[in-house]
């Protein structure tokens, strides 16, 4: 059996503001030196799988810059690897208007490959350490077309889900809707599927050619009520932070203060991200750091308390950090004050300069902004 | 197969045992002792190599390789693994006339890798030692070398005149000609100490090698023996003043220092300015660090991967180390992949890769003054049991 890969680099990018203003969502910086997208590309890599198309709509250049040939990720290979699936590459009319017609537009690349080969499907807005070859053991054993993975305890009232599930007691989908602010005994979908890729295929020309273009609500939903789409619904129970708003951004940084979570997260395999050489983090004389999650190359003299220091961020004596994510390269003037702030890649902070926001509402400093 | 010509290429001696680093190099050889929290010595040479736009290396080894070899892999981390540029181990091997099997000597070494610094037809050749610990750029020594129109060029160092005796050292002519070679003299007429680095024009090394060969007499040594044979024959031999940092980590007592030299607001090597100038090494793929609410972290360099719940000071902590709660690392270099449980305690030390120590376990203690500094080492995977105590410079 083997496993193709498609990763959706930008789904989420407008939710996300500033943030994703010059990068797609798999190119934001994650947990001191990570992208997001490392995750999906560590789990399909650690699971063995060897062909994978990126698909990217627009603001690529920083993604292509952050994976390269893919060499870090074992994904530099004669046969398979990494591709790039910019919609000038595949497309005449530039541009697509969701999952579903991307993924028309990939026939070709999705051809590739042996016939038989299954297709996981990944967003870039859910970061997770996940053995893949155990969902599609699942995935095969179940006999159903389609697999979602869902997890639980995501759903809340609140927050809309993409796909939102709920399960009977015997573990077969009651009810499923897209696009709903479902309540909390529904899953919510990972962004993540694998069904055959012939099966695919079909289904996206189907859809296409009837001018559907979105994936969730334009194949998933309809084939399913239809039952022309069987459907079983994996869940994951381990870590996963969605990032699917600036606000859910921040708490999946800070979610890494938990031991359980980082366990969850890089216990169980690598993960894998461009490598910097940057020299380890000199701590100074009179920094004082407090629950902090710290990259490689960072200088701090100052102080800093329930934060994650990216790489190679400078913190000047006296200057105060707390509850916030300062991004590579930033540099925070002495004495100045940051609590509840969100820096993006290289920010200066002048000295003495006081930024506050609140745990509900960080403040977002711009790339290269002065402040 | 198609060789590229090469103006300059390296050869980097990295066969030697290492034998006062004592446990460290056991079963390591010394190039791949680890260094700084995320480096190898070895890195330091090999960067310098790539920074200097020498991008073919060759790798000569011969003591305990195997973690040395799998360090260096295909030269990837330093990017020599492209088309036209490699990072080349080259081991002593059998040869059809039986005559040689292991490497007798530094120039031996080269020697019986003749073939393969011909595949490149090389103007010059960089000798290097995979022992040293500085930042250097080769390009200007060999831009040095070639308007002198010299056969070999030595980078020497200034020494203080007490210390010459344990040195080779160069006695020049105001030009900086060489005109006398000594081997750690009892009394030095000058304080010009070799590096262990030269650059050489090939032709003339190349001859030279398979005269000291055919000498029955010699212990095909570049000091003993190449560099003294060229200057009775008359060549050209330069020395190329280096001021920056440098340091021979030999001995426990100078790796231990060598680390310690990295810290502070203004290090003695400062290896943490010049981005153009970076020392690359093979990356682990460990998370970044996690540092608790009850740690305390002063003058201190902390590689990725580790978590510190306890006190850490004046210290190189490598990468994917933990340091428990209510643990004290006091003047010491903790060697990657280190545990240390809570309530430990590590002075003074430097402590193998992989080494578990155990809760309230007690290693190394302070300096006495008057005294030569006591360092206590471990092996790598060695296990402090709990509430043991290894004393100031003892070894485990």
């Amino acid at each position: 059996m083997t496993i193709q890969g498609i990763i959706f680099a930008n789904i989420y990018d407008s939710s996300l503001g500033e943030l994703t203003n010059k990068r797609t969502m798999a190119s934001l910086p994650y947990g001191g030196r990570y992208r997001q997208i490392d995750f999906t590309l560590s789990n399909m890599s650690n699971a063995d799988i060897r062909r994978i198309g990126i698909i990217s709509r627009y603001n690529y250049q920083s993604l292509m810059a952050h994976i390269g040939s893919g060499e870090e990720w074992d994904l530099e290979l004669q046969d398979g690897g990494l591709e790039y699936l910019t919609p000038y590459a595949v497309s005449p009319n530039s541009g697509y208007r969701g999952k579903l017609e991307a993924l028309y537009a990939a026939r070709e690349y999705m051809a590739k490959g042996t016939e038989d080969s299954y297709v996981i499907l990944a967003d870039s807005s859910v970061l997770c350490n996940m053995d893949l070859n155990k969902v599609l053991e699942a995935h095969v054993a179940s006999g159903r077309d389609m697999t979602v993975v869902a997890k639980e305890g995501v759903a809340n009232g609140h927050k809309q889900l993409d796909l939102a599930m709920k399960l009977d007691e015997n573990g077969q989908i009651a009810d499923m809707a897209v696009d709903y602010v479902a309540p909390s005994e529904y899953l919510a979908s990972m962004g993540m599927f694998i069904i055959e890729k012939r099966l695919l295929m079909e289904l996206v020309e189907n859809r296409v050619a009837r001018n559907y273009y979105r994936f969730e609500r334009d194949l998933i939903l309809p084939m399913w009520q239809e039952k022309k789409l069987s459907v079983n619904v994996y869940c994951f129970d381990g870590v996963a932070l969605f990032t699917e708003s600036p606000e859910e951004y921040y708490t999946a940084n800070l979610a890494l203060l938990d031991k359980d979570v980082r366990d969850g997260l890089f216990r169980d395999r690598p993960i894998y991200t461009k490598v910097r050489d940057r020299v380890p983090t000199y701590y100074g004389e009179n920094t004082n750091i407090d629950n902090c999650i710290v990259a490689d190359g960072c200088v701090l003299e100052g102080n800093a308390k329930n934060s994650v220091l990216f790489r190679q961020v400078t913190l000047m004596e006296g200057a105060m950090v707390e509850n916030s994510l300062i991004m590579n390269d930033s540099v925070i003037g002495e004495n100045a004050e940051l609590k509840c702030v969100i820096l993006d890649k290289n920010v200066t902070v002048r000295p003495g300069a006081k930024l506050i926001g609140t745990l509900q509402n960080p403040i977002i400093i711009k790339r290269g902004e002065i402040v | 197969m198609y060789f590229h010509k090469k103006r300059c290429i390296a050869m980097l001696l990295a066969g030697g045992q290492g034998s006062r680093l004592k446990v460290l190099t056991e079963k390591t050889a010394k190039p791949a002792v680890p260094f700084g929290g995320k480096y190898r010595i070895i890195d330091f040479p090999l960067s310098n190599c790539v920074n200097s736009g020498i991008d073919t290396v060759g790798i000569l080894t011969q003591y305990q390789p195997l973690e040395l070899n799998e360090y260096i892999g295909n030269g990837q981390p330093w990017g020599l693994n492209k088309t036209h540029s490699c990072a080349q181990i080259l081991p002593p091997y059998e040869r059809h006339d039986k005559k040689n099997g292991w490497y007798k000597g530094t120039a031996n070494a080269i020697y019986q890798n003749i073939d393969f610094v011909d595949r490149f037809d090389p103007d010059y050749v960089v000798v290097l030692s995979g022992d040293h610990i500085y930042k250097m750029d080769y390009a200007a020594m060999v831009a040095y070398h070639e308007k002198n129109e010299a056969s070999c060029t030595i980078a020497v160092r200034d020494v203080p005149i007490e210390e010459a005796p344990r040195f080779g050292i160069l006695n020049t002519n105001p030009d900086n000609s060489i005109y006398e070679f000594e081997e750690k003299p009892a009394n030095p007429k000058s304080t010009n100490a070799s590096m262990g680095i030269y650059v050489f024009n090939w032709k003339v090394l190349r001859e030279a090698l398979i005269n000291d060969e055919e000498d029955p007499n010699s212990s095909n040594d570049f000091g003993k023996n190449i560099i003294p044979k060229m200057l009775a024959g008359g060549h050209k031999l330069m020395a190329y003043t280096f001021n920056g940092y440098w340091k021979d980590v030999g001995t426990i007592a100078s790796l231990w220092e060598a680390n310690m030299e990295l810290l502070g607001k203004n290090p003695e090597f400062n290896i943490r300015e010049d981005e153009k100038f970076k020392i690359y090494a093979r990356n682990s793929a460990l998370p970044s660090s996690y540092i608790d609410e009850g740690a305390k972290t002063v003058n201190c360099f902390i590689a990725e991967g580790s978590e510190v719940y306890g006190t850490v000071r004046h210290s190189i902590i490598s990468v994917g180390c933990s340091v428990g709660e209510g643990a004290l690392v006091e003047d010491s270099v903790i060697m990657p992949g280190v545990s240390i449980a809570p309530g430990a305690v590590v002075r003074h030390a430097i402590i193998g890769e992989g080494t578990q120590i155990c809760r309230g376990a007690v290693v190394g203690g302070a300096f006495t003054p008057d005294e030569k500094k006591k360092i206590s080492v471990t092996h790598k995977n060695a296990v402090v049991s709990a509430g043991s105590v290894l004393l100031p410079g003892e070894m485990l």
